[in-house]
């Protein structure tokens, strides 16, 4: 059999620890504990589990550490599954594969102070910030976390609690504090970051709305669409031999989803030049993005890994 | 440029002789990993096996553990890098890539590595065969979140067959096989 490209990095679930109510603390690691890609604090990973399900969480632990990725992951018996599945299925010695490390907080800029806002498990981006700001010293910071009742992952907020760097708000006992007294007013030395509900972010971005930009960092459960390229669109891709077609979306690659589609298409630059993926075109009209490509042979192919569609429909020799 | 320098040696009268470019270069760094993704982790020295590839690496000949091991390549054992690439990046771009982000194995300095394709030369105790150039690929500014495919273009390094084995050091020297 074929062997299939490696897409994600392979680790394995090193323990799982109780993080409180509904919620599980996975530490994953390589299996010879060699070093993961780094991350900057504040970053979230992709989960591929079984099932094709792919989600993404927060990473917990400090940025130094780099032989360990560590997610909290809570419970949700509504949600899509995701957390379902790591809470009921995974055990220690699973094999996990993630993505490469994403996005996070710029905490190495000229900021004097940090005020976070979070809500339950929302907590989770602040964690690893947070304990890259205590491991560096270099800036103050102040974790707000409202919960209802027992506060979520405990063991790692414990030694923030210790520095009194955290203010937990029950909303059980007293009413959710108004979010604009816990940020104050716009110093240009201090940076704010809010992630929890729905609600919660509405009024931190309401309090937030005269900051600028580069001092307010907000995390989302869901994430944002990408803002899309007004000149991307969607196409479909008509397979002439196999007698398929393939949706490629607004700023997917041909390749990406003629791979998705299960159609096996030799690549490897990935950057089109390297002539790995040439497939020839029979109608339609193709963009070329490629520096490999003659004028007279893009008349007759492509290169997948980079091409686009100037039509709603284009007919691949596949 | 070895056919242009072939070419004048025979116009000059030297009849079959084969002019290869005249070089000494030195190992500067090693680097290995076991997995497609995981960083490159810098190593004082290197084992090379014949016909299989560096011990622990992921592109081991029945290892398979790297990005491009569903492509097997039987000619890309072991991967090379000048230390020069690195400079010129540097100078040129003002792009800051380190020895361990390159994703070759071995960084070498004084040795024309894009005119060693075809070609046998000693690194340190073992023997390699130049197979092919290496091409940059976008899954290196993934890897690195650096913008280096452009300026990879036609000096991403050196892909190498292990004719004879053994281990390689840090400051091993390379040196033409004739």
């Amino acid at each position: 059999m074929k062997a299939a490209p490696i897409t994600t990095i392979k680790t394995i679930v090193e323990k799982i620890d109780d993080g409180g109510p509904d919620v599980k603390v996975f530490s994953l690691v390589d299996p010879d504990r060699w070093e993961l890609p780094p991350f900057r604090p504040g970053a979230h990973i992709d989960l591929h589990l079984p099932g094709k399900i792919v989600r993404t969480y927060s990473l917990c632990n400090d940025p130094a550490e780099n032989s360990r990725y560590v997610v909290a992951v809570k419970r949700e018996p509504s949600g899509r599954g995701g957390s379902i599945r790591l809470h009921d299925d995974v055990r220690q010695g699973d094999t996990i594969g993630v993505s490469l490390p994403r996005g996070g907080l710029q905490l190495d800029n000229k900021v004097s102070r940090f005020t976070f806002v979070a809500g339950g498990i929302g907590v989770t981006p602040f964690l690893s910030a947070a304990a890259y700001l205590m491991r560096t010293g270099g800036a103050d910071f102040r974790l707000h976390l409202m919960v209802r009742g027992e506060p979520p992952v405990a063991g790692l907020l414990a030694p923030l609690l210790q520095k009194g760097h955290v203010v937990i708000h029950n909303t059980v006992s007293a009413a959710r504090p108004d979010i604009a007294s816990l940020i104050g007013r716009t110093p240009s030395d201090e940076m704010v970051g809010c992630c929890g509900p729905q609600g919660m972010i509405e009024d931190f971005e309401q309090a937030t709305r005269d900051w600028p930009d580069e001092l307010v960092h907000i995390e989302r459960f869901v994430p944002l669409t990408r803002p899309l390229d007004p000149n991307e669109k969607p196409y479909t891709l008509v397979l002439s031999r196999s007698k398929l077609e393939v949706a490629v979306t607004a700023g997917q690659t041909m390749l990406s989803a003629l791979i998705d589609a299960g159609i096996d298409i030799p690549a490897s630059c990935c950057g089109g030049i390297c002539g790995s993926c040439k497939v020839d075109w029979l109608q339609g009209e193709p963009v070329h993005r490629d520096r490999v490509l003659s004028p007279a042979e893009r008349g007759k192919s492509l290169m997948v890994c980079v091409a686009g569609s100037a039509t709603d429909r284009l007919i691949l020799d596949l | 440029m070895l056919d242009v320098l072939e070419t004048q040696g025979n116009a000059a009268g030297t009849g079959d002789r084969t002019i290869s470019p005249a070089w000494t270069g030195l190992v500067r760094h090693l680097h290995i990993t076991p997995r497609a993704f995981l960083p490159m982790r810098a190593m004082p020295e290197i084992k090379l096996i014949a016909g299989r590839g560096i011990e622990g690496d992921r592109y081991m000949i029945g290892r398979e553990e790297g990005f491009y091991s569903h492509k097997p390549e039987e000619g890309r054992q072991v991967t090379l890098f000048e230390i020069e690439t690195l400079v010129a990046l540097k100078r040129d771009h003002n792009i800051e890539l380190g020895s361990e982000e390159h994703r070759r194995n071995v960084t070498t300095e004084g040795v024309p590595l894009t005119h060693l394709v075809g070609r046998k030369f000693w690194l340190g105790e073992t023997l390699l065969e130049a197979t092919r150039l290496s091409i940059p690929c976008r899954h290196i500014e993934d890897i690195t979140g650096k913008a280096i495919f452009d300026p990879l273009i036609n000096r991403s390094g050196l892909n190498c067959r292990i004719l004879q084995g053994g281990v390689v050091r840090i400051g091993d020297t390379m040196r033409n096989f004739q």
